[in-house]
């Protein structure tokens, strides 16, 4: 530890003091430089006027530069940020249709993709769904299979609704017991909402009793199999007649209710574009088509400055995938869901967490949705005081940013090589030198040895707590 | 009487039992009292167990509610029931009083701490916020007032930082963050979040759990335990002004070796929890201050000695009780009563909602009022009131 402190006290004070001569150009203002730097060094070689940046975020005509476009995407498709390798790999050759398929190909694709589907399924062992553990991996993994294979969504979803069967063994019948109204107006409701976008407060009286009476006939048993349960059908089974309406009478909401998710994931509004509704229907029904054409899209190209794009904080898992990857933290998952417990990795990163129950104290604090309802306004992606001040303050966080600056990697790096390397893994980009110089002119104001050993881990502890971290732009 | 300020619930996680608590039954047979005693309380009639003795010396400042009822017997379901006054289903996930309150009260309350704080971890099971979303959700404070510095995470900064320091770390933070956007009202929040985390690290507010400040004879006063310190905190943070606090006790379900429990969980927060109430009421804080004792249940209150239990008690919500004091609520009262064993309502019962809506009433929130909501639906803070039982207002005070 001390010869890394060590390290760091003498490179920062070299450094410190020929850092503005070396890097100063402030916003255009590169005339000024040869004048004041030339004269009173003469071994210097002559200075030439450095050769403008490229755009940082995006360029004239409102479109998103390639770093962001990169980050973008690693968000959206993969459900992370991009690591230093693969942003710079991006950078060398800015291709996004190969990135686009490579991703859609991964298998983080399903992982992250399946978390959401498993939001407006309402995949929790707990109150109110109750879907108790095991059911929770049998029906997630059913999900994710779902995504991975890019099933067709008008079969997966005529499956669902006409499942019976174990809890255990037949994934699909989860979908009737992940309600937390057992009754045929509850699994109306979820119906409604799943399927065609109804909420149920905005459908009609008449109209509720005509939705319940097609599951008027299920029913839910317990068996001697400990929390195994058996949807059954007492009665005449109409649920294939929902089924039949929804893809044939009710057919407009139907896709409209599944591209207006999609849209609302990635472009950040609950809007069904012909030109998207197009796509996905053509594309027979199936979910990669349809991510594939928004990436591709010239909305989802735009900028976040003046370009349009909507900004959003980075979702609670994400935000924790990312912080955890960054700082290599292990995290605490409370497995207090009801017994059968469940423990997890500690390293388990937190978009593969299969069930809504089992939280921590990060994903509780970024709202992370309870899953209770499979509305999409569960996800709260608000920024509060209390999520700032977890940021700005915590031990734990900043305990963990000092593994980052504290480690071998760092050992007699010049300070504008830490600089840049902490950008590339926070931001996906290199620092501008403007950046690079307002930096280093904070590390100039400080005095003691402590707070310069400080200094890199104080610029980790900026790039999480700023914008461009933690919004997707 | 002006409406209560603040709300401190003392929640005995498990479901403490009535009849070492507050509903002792001497007379009982051996099968339900173990042979144990009750005590009588500085006001004639009002008696608690033999394991509250300091309890016994306020009871003028404190009531007790003996027929607390519900019908649910297991943990989340009648958590659930016990703070949101709902029962569980229906679809909509509601909002524990303490989150009702602090939207309530968020007008009125000026300091930088959010207004609904636990001590010293969340209850987990159920959501306390519900459907309001995260603007009132608790602080969770973590850490441990006992240790020599209660350490809240994300309140003090880490590695004792001098306020140069911190102010050059934050110059740092703008040299960084320097995007922003065209787009109208995208950071409103967080720009807004972020000032109002900084006054939170450059304010007094981060003293408010500096238990260092007070005196050792006070912290001795409350106990050196972890309930003693809590309520210390508590009791530092109505003074701060914060409108709800949550002091989560876990160790109260009491199924296999029920009387050791008992005993050693009584002896801590029977000193704790006078001190608390003599505090508040030697710095005039009481009337201002709702304080509410009780778990989600009570037990069963045959003991069972059969193995595995070997002398336990188990859930029973049939007949259960619960203390509150201060914020309007007269002491020395004693709300209904149970049969000779405290295993059936005999008089007056009270609901969770009954009780929750005289909370409401004395924090001058009307519990029949509208509950807001994002969904648009039209509800209420409360479902209506028992007919046969009704809010506490024989204890209010007028």
């Amino acid at each position: 530890m001390k010869i890394s402190r060590r390290g760091f006290i003498g490179s920062t004070a070299a450094f410190a003091g020929t850092a503005a001569a070396a890097l100063d150009v402030p916003n255009g203002s590169a005339k000024k430089a040869p004048k004041g730097a030339a004269k009173p060094q003469p071994k210097k070689p002559k200075s030439v006027p450095l050769p403008p940046e490229p755009p940082l975020y995006e360029t004239a005509d409102g479109r998103a530069t390639p770093s962001v476009m990169c980050r973008r995407v690693y968000l959206d498709l993969a459900g992370r940020i991009p690591t230093k390798e693969e942003a710079m790999a991006f950078a060398a050759k800015p291709d996004v249709k190969a990135l686009v398929d490579k991703l859609l190909a991964a298998d983080s694709f399903a992982d992250y993709w399946s978390m959401r589907f498993c939001d407006i399924l309402r995949v929790k062992s707990e109150f109110p769904i109750n879907l108790w553990p095991n059911a929770v991996y049998v029906y997630h993994r059913r999900i994710r299979d779902f995504v991975k294979r890019d099933e067709r969504w008008d079969r997966f979803a005529r499956a669902l609704l006409t499942a019976t069967g174990s809890d255990f063994r037949d994934a699909e019948a989860n979908f009737i017991r992940a309600t937390a109204r057992r009754t045929s107006d509850g699994y109306a409701e979820a119906a409604a909402l799943t399927f065609l976008g109804w909420e149920w407060k905005d459908v009609p009286e008449a109209m509720r009793k005509e939705l319940a009476g097609y599951f008027s006939g299920v029913r839910i048993k317990n068996t001697r199999e400990w929390k195994e349960e058996i949807v059954l059908i007492e009665g005449r089974d109409r649920r294939a007649e929902f089924a039949d309406r929804m893809l044939g009478e009710w057919r407009h909401d139907f896709v409209g209710a599944f591209v207006k998710r999609v849209a609302w994931w990635m472009l950040g509004r609950k809007e069904a574009d012909p030109e998207h509704v197009k796509t996905f229907v053509d594309g027979g029904m199936r979910l990669r088509p349809l991510v594939r054409s928004i990436v591709l899209s010239p909305e989802y190209a735009r900028g976040s400055v003046k370009g349009g794009f909507k900004l959003r904080r980075l979702d609670a898992e994400v935000l924790d995938d990312a912080i955890c990857s960054l700082t290599d933290a292990k995290r605490d998952y409370q497995s207090i869901a009801p017994e059968p417990f469940t423990f997890l990795p500690k390293d388990r990163r937190s978009i593969l967490i299969e069930d809504g129950s089992i939280t921590n104290a990060f994903l509780l604090l970024f709202g992370r949705p309870a899953r209770d309802t499979g509305l999409l306004s569960e996800r709260h992606n608000e920024v509060t005081a209390k999520q700032r001040l977890y940021l700005f303050n915590s031990g734990k966080l900043f305990a963990n940013l000092g593994r980052i600056v504290d480690g071998k990697e760092y050992r007699r790096q010049k300070m504008a090589a830490i600089i840049e390397d902490l950008y590339w893994k926070f931001l996906a980009r290199a620092p501008q030198r403007a950046e690079t110089k307002r930096l280093l002119d904070n590390l100039a104001t400080r005095k003691t040895g402590r707070e310069r050993w400080r200094f890199p881990r104080d610029v980790a502890w900026a790039l999480l707590n700023s914008r461009e971290f933690l919004f997707q732009h | 009487m002006k409406p209560a300020k603040s709300v401190i619930e003392l929640w005995l996680w498990g479901g403490p039992s009535q009849l070492e608590t507050f509903d002792p039954k001497p007379d009982a047979p051996v099968d339900y009292n173990n042979g144990l005693k009750a005590i009588p309380t500085n006001v004639k009639g009002m008696t608690v167990h033999q394991w509250w003795p300091e309890l016994a010396k306020c009871g003028h400042l404190y009531s007790l509610i003996r027929s607390m009822t519900h019908p649910h017997f297991g943990h989340e379901t009648a958590t659930y029931l016990m703070q949101t006054g709902r029962n569980p289903g229906g679809g909509d996930v509601y909002p524990a009083i303490g989150a009702v309150i602090a939207m309530m009260k968020e007008k009125e309350y000026s300091g930088d701490l959010p207004p609904f704080v636990i001590l010293t971890s969340a209850k987990g099971r159920f959501s306390e916020v519900g459907f309001l979303g995260d603007r009132y959700a608790p602080l969770v404070t973590g850490g441990n007032p006992t240790q020599a510095r209660f350490v809240v995470d994300g309140i003090v900064p880490p590695g004792g930082l001098s306020h140069e320091e911190i102010a050059r770390r934050f110059d740092l933070l703008s040299a960084v963050d320097t995007f922003r956007t065209d787009a109208k009202g995208v950071f409103d929040d967080f720009d807004a979040a972020g000032t109002a985390a900084r006054k939170i690290i450059e304010g007094s507010a981060a003293k408010t759990f500096d238990l260092a400040q007070e005196t050792p004879e006070t912290r001795d006063r409350y106990g050196r335990t972890w309930i003693g310190q809590t309520l210390l905190a508590a009791r530092r943070l109505v003074e701060y002004g914060v409108p709800y606090i949550t002091v989560n006790m876990s160790g109260w379900d009491s199924h296999k070796r029920h009387f050791e429990t008992m005993e050693r969980r009584t002896a801590d927060t029977d000193r704790a929890l006078a001190a608390l109430l003599t505090d508040l009421d030697a710095r005039k804080l009481l009337d201002t201050t709702v304080v509410w004792v009780s778990g989600e249940f009570g037990r069963t209150t045959k003991i069972d000695r059969d193995p595995p239990w070997n002398g336990g008690r188990n859930h029973y919500p049939r007949c259960f009780s619960a203390l509150v004091a201060g914020g309007g609520f007269k002491g020395g009262c004693v709300v209904g009563e149970s049969d000779a064993t405290a295993s059936k309502v005999v008089k007056r019962p009270v609901t969770p909602v009954d009780f929750l809506g005289s909370i409401y009433e004395r924090c001058g929130i009307d519990p029949d009022g509208p509950m807001p909501n994002n969904a648009g639906k039209k509800l209420t803070i409360l479902p209506p009131q028992s007919k046969d039982g009704g809010r506490l207002r024989e204890i209010y005070k007028s």
